[in-house]
């Protein structure tokens, strides 16, 4: 039997650890570092998938048609301002309705709520983020047309823009509400208690102190609102009705067309679309504008989000 | 620890492997159908019959438009085209190029049906350069009923329009009957004035006729035109009567039958022959469609054809005369 | 200003009385309006809410109550009162396979990387960013994406009968979809998972992955679970992708088996038979579209319910 206090020589190769268990390591980190590759395949998938048709558009598009009465791809006009202007309205109704309905949700539910309320609404405000886009697109033309938007306006038809906003607005509730309340939950309860302690009521607490610490936070969840507004597509497609093509307008009480939904209509159903020349290709374009919209959108929203994570 | 753990994340992995590699085996009997939304109910109806009585088949139907089912048919996307006007020489030439030899076959009668909402009562009856005036080419602006009123007197008509707000919701491009509309009815002015065979480029267009029934439906004196069947039926809309030259006309069964209803257009189908010669459900299909189902026209709501023309569609398939009539 | 309360009621000052001589017994208008505008804010959410299902139930309901067994298994028809939404069930149910079938794995494993493996350098950040902008790019360019790529360019492996536009696509274009939301969402699951825990790991000479999968994994599990079942219910939800990829919205005849070699074929999907049948006038049609709504909002919502529930449960239990 050896002598156990005898000294023993180690060589490196004895602290490698086993062969085995080494392999599986370096074999399970390259497969997760190409599983994280995936979501960099995918971006340069949908702008490979964009560029192509859109530089076709682009290069061949006669500028006349760019700026003429209405989106009527078929006939070759494809007036793009017609489809900003629509999402303009869309995105600015719908955060008209989401932007107070969704602070207040978040004021009340981070401020003032008691314990029991709160765990109460706060799932409720979960389930209305949860509801699918056609839901509330068939709400919008069965619902908040006929019995909102036709009784504000007498000349309003069926199909309005104005209703579809409202529906978006909807939607938007609830991301307004839960970004803007992790905003103001992550103001450090001194700032209000120091507040308070120099007497001030719990009104001007929350409007003078919290909101304005919170207000990158605020920003960040308008930001991304409206972001969320401006790409939605199945309540335009549904309630709004332009589904071929649309004047240049800016009654919210009539028909209308937004980017999104234009590019729904065009290829609903089939994929070869019929029209003078270029039409498939204005999809393409159409496409690329958005993406490009929401991406600089999402950029700014990051940079605000960042700052209130560093500020605390 | 359990070796179900540490085989779980492999199995994870493997699993969209495993799922592509059994969905992508059977490769199904397929019928595909698309084109007109004017025809579409019709073959829906069809098609509904048929699949009761095969079992392993897919049938779908579609109806984006006959112009976009003319393009997906002629590079030999879909087997049946639903047609609510002829094929255009420019179609036929795309057909060519892709090599696709089609059979023609006429299957119904239908007429345009000119709308309006049923408050409007102040229009009962329009003549065809009313309807020139309104929409035609040279109608680009007007925004009230009144606005056409000097237009429709040069061309001959002096039906007094209201000066009412011209809501238009009218099928797009893409749609046969926006075809027959300018063929039935601007194309009986637009030469003489120098105009191109369109309409006016400013309405809100839809290739969906529900769409447009509800657009027409939801503003009190809106202008609108669809196939006959999908008015007829309709609640929420008032079908104006039509003066050809010899009076006002309503449509109905019979006028669009022998004629007399002055915007009416023939309803086709066209199939793929080399299609229907490589699948035999779809060859059954068409027989299906031509003989045993042809009551679905009358059921959906269109006119059916008189027993000469039938029988010279069921003679046109029978011997795959391909080509346009 | 002094406290004008006796010795004796000190004990049973309430709160109230002493704001009262505090601020000089004004009463607060101005809080209380505020107060109460917020308190509107979140009622006409919850209300909003309330409305949309219960007029959703309403008109629904007499299709729910008289024939629930042939709606759900009935097929797509041309008369309302024959219509059932067997084949969007089915569609719907496969989109959700395919979803979690793909994007699982693969958001799990990306989001494994970035928390546990990756040094943090410029590629990561830059990946970091790049899930955060795809996460809020809108469905239909990545219905645009699954036309130009699953559709047209691979048609002949997503479906050699109906020329790509099938399920496999569908479901495909999807899981792409949601796969932004899975990884942040388990991102964020495994960076609340404690450092102790995986220093214990490495300290007793656990290899990373060893550590991940027997430590971190599980803790962190119930999170990743809720971020999938949140995408889930998103992803089931979807119209846009659906519509551009190329499902069926007049008629269809097959579709109604669970058999995955048919996931070839033709195909429609819940969101794509309500869009659909809300295009269409009457109130017959009115009747079955709020059916159909109300039977995805049921599956829909039970995701979501289910999700948030285990959240809140295993939240409690960490304390």
């Amino acid at each position: 039997m050896s002598d156990p206090t005898a000294p023993v020589s180690y060589t490196v190769e004895d602290f490698r650890g086993s062969r085995r268990r080494m392999r599986t390591e370096h074999v399970v980190r390259a497969v997760l570092f190409m599983t994280a590759l995936v979501s960099i395949v995918v971006s340069v998938l949908i702008v490979a998938s964009l560029v192509g048709e859109a530089w076709t558009f682009v290069s061949q598009v006669e500028a006349a048609s760019l700026w003429s009465e209405g989106w009527f791809p078929r006939r070759g006009t494809y007036d793009i301002k017609t489809l900003l202007t629509g999402t303009a309205i869309v995105t600015v109704i719908a955060m008209a309705v989401a932007g107070p309905l969704g602070l207040g949700a978040a004021i009340y539910l981070s401020e003032y709520a008691p314990r029991g309320v709160r765990k109460l609404l706060k799932p409720v405000l979960e389930i209305l983020a949860g509801i699918p886009s056609v839901v509330l697109g068939f709400f919008a033309l069965t619902f908040l047309s006929p019995v909102i938007v036709q009784r504000l306006s007498d000349d309003a038809t069926q199909f309005n823009i104005a209703a579809a906003g409202i529906g978006v607005g909807i939607l938007t509730i609830p991301l307004v509400a839960s970004i803007s309340e992790d905003a103001m939950r992550s103001v450090p309860m001194a700032l209000r208690e120091a507040s308070y302690g120099l007497g001030a009521r719990k009104i001007t607490t929350t409007v003078r102190i919290v909101i304005p610490a919170a207000v990158s936070g605020l920003v960040a969840a308008f930001i991304v609102a409206v972001s969320r507004a401006i790409g939605e597509t199945m309540v335009v497609f549904i309630a709004a009705g332009a589904t071929g093509g649309s004047l240049f307008s800016t009654d919210p009480f009539k028909p209308g067309q937004t980017m999104t939904a234009a590019i729904a209509s065009q290829a609903a159903g089939t994929d070869q679309v019929r029209g003078a020349g270029l039409t498939f290709q204005s999809l393409f374009f159409v496409a690329l504008l958005l993406f490009v919209i929401t991406i600089v959108l999402n950029v700014f929203a990051g940079r605000f989000v960042r700052r209130v994570r560093q500020a605390y | 620890m359990s070796r179900t753990r540490r085989r779980a994340p492999a199995a994870a992995l493997l699993l969209p492997v495993v799922l592509l590699a059994t969905a992508c085996v059977r490769d199904t009997e397929t019928v595909v159908v698309s084109g007109s939304s004017t025809v579409e109910p019709v073959s829906i109806a069809v098609a509904e019959r048929f699949a009761d009585d095969w079992d392993e088949i897919s049938i779908s139907v579609d109806g984006p438009g006959t112009g976009d089912g003319f393009e997906l048919f002629c590079d030999g996307l879909i087997d049946i085209n639903d047609a609510s006007s002829a094929i255009k020489p420019e179609q036929i030439e795309q057909c060519e190029d892709g090599g696709i030899d089609f059979v023609e076959l006429r299957i119904a009668n239908d007429g345009i049906a000119v709308l309006t909402n049923p408050d409007h009562a102040a229009v009962d009856c329009l003549t065809l350069a009313d309807l020139y005036a309104l929409v035609g080419p040279e109608s680009q602006g007007f925004t009230s009923w009144s606005d056409a009123q000097a237009l429709a007197a040069e061309l001959g008509s002096d039906t007094p329009l209201p000066d009412v707000a011209l809501d238009v919701t009218g099928p797009g491009e893409e749609s046969g009957t926006y075809a027959s509309f300018v063929e039935l009815v601007v194309e009986e002015f637009n030469e003489e004035r120098g105009q191109d065979a369109e309409t006016r480029p400013d309405y809100q267009a839809s290739a969906d006729d529900n769409v447009i029934l509800q657009g027409v439906g939801g503003s009190a004196t809106s202008f609108g035109w669809v196939g006959f069947a999908f008015a007829r039926d309709a609640d929420g809309v008032k079908m104006l009567e039509i003066d050809g030259g010899d009076g006002c006309v309503a449509p109905t069964d019979e006028t669009i039958g022998d004629g007399s209803y002055p915007i009416s257009r023939p309803l086709f189908i066209y199939v793929n022959v080399e299609a229907a010669a490589e699948s035999p459900a779809l060859e059954a299909f068409v027989d299906f469609y031509l003989h045993d189902a042809i009551d679905s026209v009358a059921a959906v709501g269109y006119v059916p054809l008189s027993d000469e023309d039938l029988a010279a569609t069921r003679e046109r398939w029978a011997s795959r005369t391909t080509g346009a009539a | 200003m002094a406290l004008t309360t006796p010795a004796a009621q000190i004990g049973t000052v309430v709160p109230e009385q002493v704001r009262r001589q505090l601020t000089g017994r004004r009463s607060d208008t101005a809080g209380r309006i505020f107060q109460a505008v917020l308190i509107g804010a979140v009622g006409a959410s919850v209300a909003v809410l309330g409305v949309l299902i219960y007029d959703m139930v309403q008109t629904g309901s007499g299709t729910l109550t008289d024939r629930l067994g042939s709606f759900l298994t009935g097929n797509l028809r041309s008369q309302p009162g024959e219509s059932g939404i067997l084949q969007g069930l089915r569609g719907t149910f496969y989109i959700g396979v395919f979803t979690v079938v793909f994007a699982f794995p693969i958001g799990v494993g990306a989001a494994i990387y970035l928390e546990e493996y990756a040094a943090k350098s410029r590629l990561t950040r830059f990946i970091d960013l790049n899930i955060r902008n795809l996460a809020g790019v809108p469905s239909v360019v990545y219905g645009i994406l699954g036309l130009a790529i699953f559709v047209k360019a691979l048609g002949g492996l997503t479906g050699p009968s109906s020329q790509g536009r099938s399920l496999i696509s569908a479901g495909l274009t999807l899981a792409v979809l949601v796969l932004p939301i899975v990884i942040i969402t388990s991102s964020e699951a495994l960076r609340a998972v404690p450092a102790s825990l995986r220093e214990a790991g490495y300290g007793v000479g656990a290899t990373r992955w060893e550590v991940t999968r027997d430590h971190v994994l599980p803790y962190a599990a119930p999170g990743i679970l809720t971020g999938t079942v949140l995408s889930l219910a998103r992803a089931m939800g979807e119209a846009a992708p659906l519509i551009l990829v190329g499902a069926v919205t007049g008629y269809l005849s097959g579709g109604t088996e669970l058999d995955p070699t048919t996931l070839g074929d033709r195909f429609t999907a819940m969101p794509i038979i309500i869009t659909t049948w809300a295009g269409r006038p009457g109130t017959q049609w009115e009747q079955v579209t709020a059916a159909a709504i109300v039977v995805l909002l049921v599956v829909v919502l039970l995701a979501n319910a289910v999700a948030i529930l285990a959240r809140n449960h295993y939240e409690k239990k960490r304390g």
